[in-house]
């Protein structure tokens, strides 16, 4: 077979699609490694704010805590799980949200639009640097919390912890492009996208105890992906339950980010339609 | 030795014509269906009728200027052409495929030069722009460098390939974005006010770099208000003003359909120029009209001279010194045929 002819064959366009991604992640990592500043206070803000919780958990008395395999965790232990998760569900959802829309103000998004992709390649691909980069920033912290502060963390519960991030990831990302819908519609959306991850985050026993919420609240906060992405990690990795400890956890969160990821595309979808329809796709 | 690159051809698209299809087979028995064709193409934002009843066609090879002022339509009409606008009514082809459905193999096929100069990630290079835009077209790994660098040289920019974009000046910016929409040898190229903010010079190494792409076959759609580079370059032209096509024919017709031409001469007279004897002198082949106390503007009728026109001032003692022409016959018909717009 000749190279023409090879070189001429169509790819399986779901496989071509996928080999794209590598070019997004390589182009956001160029513009990141560009603004190196930008690289490091992100991760010396992080730390910034973990001193904060250091001292006030200097005040709390860990029996007030929930236990985890049997055990109270200190509360420095308790939050760095609920800040990492929680940090991770405001950049990843905001990054998802605005990737479009950055690319719309920088002006490439036209550019984008005329080569041989997938709408959908371009919007994951705008946001896979952040997919891969938020999960790789949370292991990097917590392995500094764990080096550095000595806050108990089981080394054993790493990758029930990783699958429960996974089975997490796709909740985040159909939020984002529900999100990225709304902004693409109304070009604004940042404060509503800020109330809601605070909402999430309230309501996700990241920096306290759900059971200090009124009870109906604390009954419907259950069902929070948050929540139930951090009870997964404090099982996992504070109480050393294993995989025992994570199945409820990923019974309850495989089928939420199952419907969030399918109700986020079609919205995504529709918006994305609409702009095209009434030719405003490159205007901001 | 020039390195060759195969271009990938969409499904279904083997017996259309374009530049891809040569690769496949070099027969074609059936007549060639124009390259670029729009259909009574109807486009309304809201209450603004961006383009009324619109219809041209573009075959391969063919260098077709798209001209008209500001508002005129241009821009959209391109973009409907790339599939990013969808028309109100009527119909947009590309190879004898409908364009707005945006189909993705189409887009393969589809040379972009859009109007903007902030199309680029302005933190990385030229090359690492290109080098990316060349992944989204899936153009094979081992092509892929030789095939940017190359792009890249054909455009004037091998020497700061290697530089941020943001350090780029605006013609160096839209000789990118001409690289960009060649990487894939691409059999239609629609091209948006590409030498806007070039200097003459490079104008016309942009201008020489398209028609060598007519001259290998694609069908070029060029949009400019700049009058005055089509003469010489494109073959037709398309005039549209508030979205109507006020001309479409060569650029010779266009030309013919220039007003009366009129010259500003330098004239040197004894006693200053006393333009109601010249024009007695004329007896109405053509007019003088004073425009200060050196120069006079001549209009010549339709069976005058200029040389006659001339020889019977200087007759009457005002001796021709410099002869300009006010505008040239292409700005005179656009003028003419887009009087009125925009009021």
């Amino acid at each position: 077979m000749t190279r023409a002819l090879a070189a001429a064959l169509p790819r399986p366009a779901f496989l071509g699609e996928v080999a794209k991604l590598p070019a997004f992640l390589r182009r956001d990592f160029l513009v990141a490694w560009s603004y190196r500043v930008g690289f490091f206070s992100d991760i010396a803000s992080l730390i910034a704010q973990m001193l904060v919780f250091f001292f006030i958990g200097k005040m709390i008395d860990s029996s007030s805590l929930p236990e985890y395999g049997g055990v109270h965790p200190s509360y420095l232990e308790f939050v760095t799980i609920g800040v990492v998760l929680n940090a991770f569900v405001q950049v990843a959802l905001s990054r998802t949200a605005d990737a479009l829309r950055t690319e719309q103000m920088i002006g490439t998004l036209e550019a984008l639009m005329t080569t041989p992709t997938a709408t959908a390649t371009i919007q994951l691909g705008s946001a896979v640097f952040d997919l891969v980069y938020m999960p790789l920033r949370l292991v990097v912290f917590l392995v500094f919390m764990t080096v550095a502060v000595g806050i108990d963390v089981e080394i054993s519960g790493g990758l029930p912890s990783l699958v429960v991030l996974i089975a997490f990831l796709p909740f985040v990302w159909g939020l984002g492009l529900a999100a990225a819908a709304a902004i693409l519609t109304f070009r604004r959306g940042g404060g509503v996208i800020a109330v809601g991850t605070m909402l999430l985050g309230l309501a996700s026993g990241a920096f306290f105890p759900l059971d200090l919420l009124p009870a109906w609240i604390a009954a419907a906060a259950e069902y929070n992906p948050l929540a139930i992405a951090i009870e997964g990690f404090r099982d996992a990795l504070l109480g050393g339950t294993g995989w025992s400890g994570v199945g409820d956890h990923l019974v309850l969160l495989f089928p939420i980010s199952t419907l969030s990821i399918i109700g986020g595309s079609v919205l995504f979808h529709l918006a994305l339609s609409r702009e095209r329809r009434r030719g405003t796709l490159g205007l901001y | 030795m020039t390195p060759s690159f195969a271009i990938r051809v969409p499904p279904g698209a083997a017996d259309l014509p374009g530049r891809a299809d040569e690769t496949r087979s070099p027969l074609r028995a059936a007549p060639e269906p124009a390259a670029l064709e729009a259909a009574s193409v109807t486009r309304r934002f809201g209450d603004v009728l961006a383009l009324d009843g619109v219809s041209l066609a573009v075959t391969r090879g063919e260098v077709h200027a798209l001209l008209g002022p500001n508002g005129a339509g241009k821009t959209t009409l391109l973009r409907a052409f790339t599939g990013l606008v969808a028309p109100t009514s009527g119909a947009v082809r590309v190879i004898g495929r409908d364009a707005s459905r945006a189909d993705r193999w189409l887009r393969a096929l589809t040379g972009f030069v859009p109007s903007g100069d902030r199309t680029f990630y302005l933190r990385l290079s030229g090359y690492e722009n290109l080098k990316f835009f060349a992944r989204l077209h899936a153009l094979p790994r081992r092509d892929r460098t030789a095939r940017t660098l190359t792009t890249l040289e054909r455009v004037g920019l091998a020497d700061s390939a290697h530089r941020p974009v943001s350090t780029y000046s605006h013609g160096m910016q839209k000789r990118l974005s001409l690289a960009r929409a060649l990487l894939m040898n691409p059999s239609v190229m629609l091209i948006d006010e590409a030498t806007h903010d070039l200097d003459p010079a490079a104008s016309s190494e942009v201008r020489s770099v398209v028609e060598e792409l007519a001259q290998e076959g694609t069908a070029i759609l060029w949009a400019t208000q700049r009058i005055d580079e089509i003469r010489g370059f494109a073959s037709s032209v398309t005039l549209l003003a508030e979205g109507r096509v006020r001309f479409a024919g060569s650029v010779q017709e266009l030309m013919a359909r220039a007003d009366a031409p009129r010259f500003v001469l330098g004239v040197r007279s004894t006693g200053g120029v006393d333009a109601e004897a010249l024009n007695a002198t004329l007896g109405g082949s053509a007019t003088i009209a004073p425009v200060d106390a050196q120069h006079v503007l001549l209009t010549l009728g339709p069976e005058t001279l200029l040389g006659d026109a001339m020889c019977a001032m200087t007759r009457a003692g005002a001796a021709v010194v410099s002869c300009n022409r006010e505008r040239s016959e292409i700005e005179q018909a656009f003028v003419a045929l887009t009087a009125g717009a925009g009021e």
